[in-house]
């Protein structure tokens, strides 16, 4: 039992710190590990965390937390639940819990550096809690995840995507080694804290918790809201930061970290939140669309903060706006039909109720979206089942590693953004992804993707299906197949004029 | 044959495709190329009335269209050229 009740105490231990007389402050706290923008110290002290714990206390709450996690998942498991659920909501497990356990481990080690490098005492404290966060989010996803893969091999990817040359775990890898393992803690706190935990975690915690909850999962609702509580409170690591850095001139270089930060995190979202909400949940189980949560979380609430802090909206907020509507469709039509290279079973589900449902959420998407659909369909319900599978390569970006496309159709908007650097050509999908390789070419130029490796000799191509096996298919797991076995598109309507 | 890769949007396809090409293929070839991954897979013809042509792909879609006799070898062409597959 505590000797000393933690008001006594707290202040005295949050800011403690060391003033070095045998090393310089520079040796202590290299510049390009903790603060290469000059901060004095004097500043890093007046760091004030939004929330005092102690780690008795941290201990305590975890505890309850972890109880009740695991005393849900405890009792659903005999219920045979995972065994009997729709096939598309599988793959919504499928594909979160391979895409989060990743990146809930890359963010332990961030949290490790800045209990060291961080100048600031008292946010050196908040992230040993934070990085014991990470590593409870790493093992509660793992253990959750393992009891399924005895079912299905294709959950086998939660533990070993990590390792994998998939390209989706590529893109994933990619993003946190940029914003998390490779700049300085204060820098890394601005991508990690402000632009990722605050800007955009709440899309996919809170709004697939809400689908997950609704599609009678409370095993996954209860996880993920779980998972969220800690975020919430460690989120919060980065606004006094941001505060030191605006008081200290520093205004763009937090922005810019922000809007590096906040784009790179967005694409993968898009796919691992946005795709599920719209197409994977069964459409009478949807509580809203994935345009809805991130209207509420995203646009509105991270705006505010953003100005609160002394901050603006991205440069390229507009095309942002615009992305909401339009990206992860796009993706959803890729990944689907690239389907044999990914590790889950995507549902294709754009049956006439559910282009009924997009075209009122998404207006125009039938214009777009649904003329590649249609070319689908029609292959389908003529049994060409075989030419519902992409053929060839999709181009693919040299910054988010994810396919280089855009809404077709009536239109057409595809299209990449290229660079070159050192006379090598680099390919993106957006002006934004082309904007961040062009700011520090020399910390992405040596980066290969899946397509460049075709190239370059990695991938042995004198094998059949080398490739897929350089990917991970066929190893871990077999690839995917429509979730429905395209159902949904044999009791479409065939359009007016499919040619 | 030497070849290379081009990254191709053909007209009203939601991707851009890599697409491996010989330096001898004309324009016509080329553009046969692109189309057979896309075409009857994901995209429409946009005219099967008209031939498919090629350019090179600018900002504004200004390019004009390469003599469909022309080869690859003639042209500026390289590895990860920007191409557009169209119906004029």
């Amino acid at each position: 039992m505590a000797m000393l009740d933690r008001s006594e105490w707290y202040d005295i231990a949050r800011s403690t710190n060391w003033t070095p007389r045998f090393i310089t402050e520079d040796q202590l706290f290299p510049p390009e590990q903790s603060d290469p923008f000059g901060i004095p110290m004097s500043e890093w002290e007046t760091y004030d965390e939004p929330y005092k714990v102690s780690y008795r206390e941290y201990v305590g709450v975890q505890r309850e937390k972890d109880a009740g996690a695991y005393s849900v998942k405890a009792a659903l498991v005999r219920s045979k639940y995972y065994e009997t659920i729709d096939d598309g909501y599988l793959s919504v497990l499928k594909f979160n819990y391979a895409a989060s356990v990743p990146g809930e481990y890359a963010a332990c080690f961030p949290e490790g550096r800045m209990v060291r490098f961080s100048k600031a005492p008292s946010m050196r404290n908040l992230a040993a809690f934070a990085s014991l966060d990470e590593m409870r989010h790493t093992q509660i996803l793992l253990f959750f995840s393992h009891q399924l893969a005895g079912m299905d091999r294709q959950f086998d990817w939660a533990a070993q995507s990590l390792g994998s040359m998939n390209w989706v775990s590529m893109a994933g890898r990619h993003a946190m080694e940029d914003l998390l393992h490779s700049r300085d803690v204060v820098t890394t706190s601005v991508m990690l804290h402000l632009a990722f935990e605050t800007g955009l975690t709440n899309v996919q915690m809170l709004g697939l918790s809400a689908d997950a909850a609704n599609m009678g999962d409370f095993t996954f609702s209860n996880l993920i809201t779980s998972i969220q509580s800690d975020e919430a409170r460690h989120a919060q690591i980065g606004t006094p930061l941001v505060e030191i850095l605006v008081r200290n001139g520093r205004v763009a270089e937090a922005q810019r970290a922000m809007d590096i930060g906040f784009w790179r995190i967005w694409r993968l979202f898009a796919l691992v939140a946005g795709i599920p909400m719209d197409y994977f949940i069964p459409l009478h189980k949807r509580e809203r669309s994935f345009k809805e949560y991130v209207t509420e979380f995203v646009v509105k609430q991270f705006e505010r903060q953003l100005k609160d802090l002394g901050l603006d909206v991205p440069w390229y907020w507009s095309y942002f706006l615009n992305d909401i509507e339009t990206y992860h469709h796009t993706q959803q039509a890729g990944i689907w039909s690239w389907r044999h290279t990914v590790w889950w079973n995507p549902d294709g589900a754009v049956g006439p109720k559910e282009r009924e449902w997009l075209e009122a959420k998404y207006p125009g998407w039938n214009a777009t979206y649904g003329k590649y659909w249609d070319v689908i369909t029609d292959n389908a319900k003529h049994g060409r089942d075989e030419k519902t599978y992409a053929v060839g390569m999709p181009c693919v970006c040299n910054m988010c590693g994810i396919t280089v496309a855009a809404p077709g159709g009536t239109e057409w908007q595809a299209r990449v953004y290229q660079s070159e650097y050192k006379e090598r050509r680099y390919n993106f999908c957006s002006p934004v992804c082309q904007w961040i390789f062009d700011n520090e070419p020399e910390n992405y130029a040596d980066f290969d993707t899946i397509v460049d490796r075709l190239y370059n000799g990695e991938v042995d191509l004198s094998k059949p299906d080398g490739l897929l096996t350089y990917m991970g298919i066929g190893i871990i797991s077999e690839g995917g197949r429509d979730a429905r076995h395209l159902s949904w598109a044999k009791e479409a309507e065939l359009p007016a004029a499919a040619e | 044959m030497a070849g290379f890769a081009v990254l191709s949007r053909v007209q009203f396809d939601a991707h851009v495709r890599v697409v491996n090409i010989e330096e001898e293929f004309t324009m016509d070839e080329l553009a046969a190329a692109c189309a057979a991954p896309a075409i009857g897979y994901q995209a429409f013809h946009p005219d099967p009335s008209k031939p498919l042509r090629v350019r090179l792909t600018t900002k504004d879609d200004s390019a004009p269209a390469l003599p469909r006799d022309m080869k690859v070898k003639e042209t500026s062409m390289r590895h990860y050229e920007c191409i557009d597959v169209f119906v004029e």
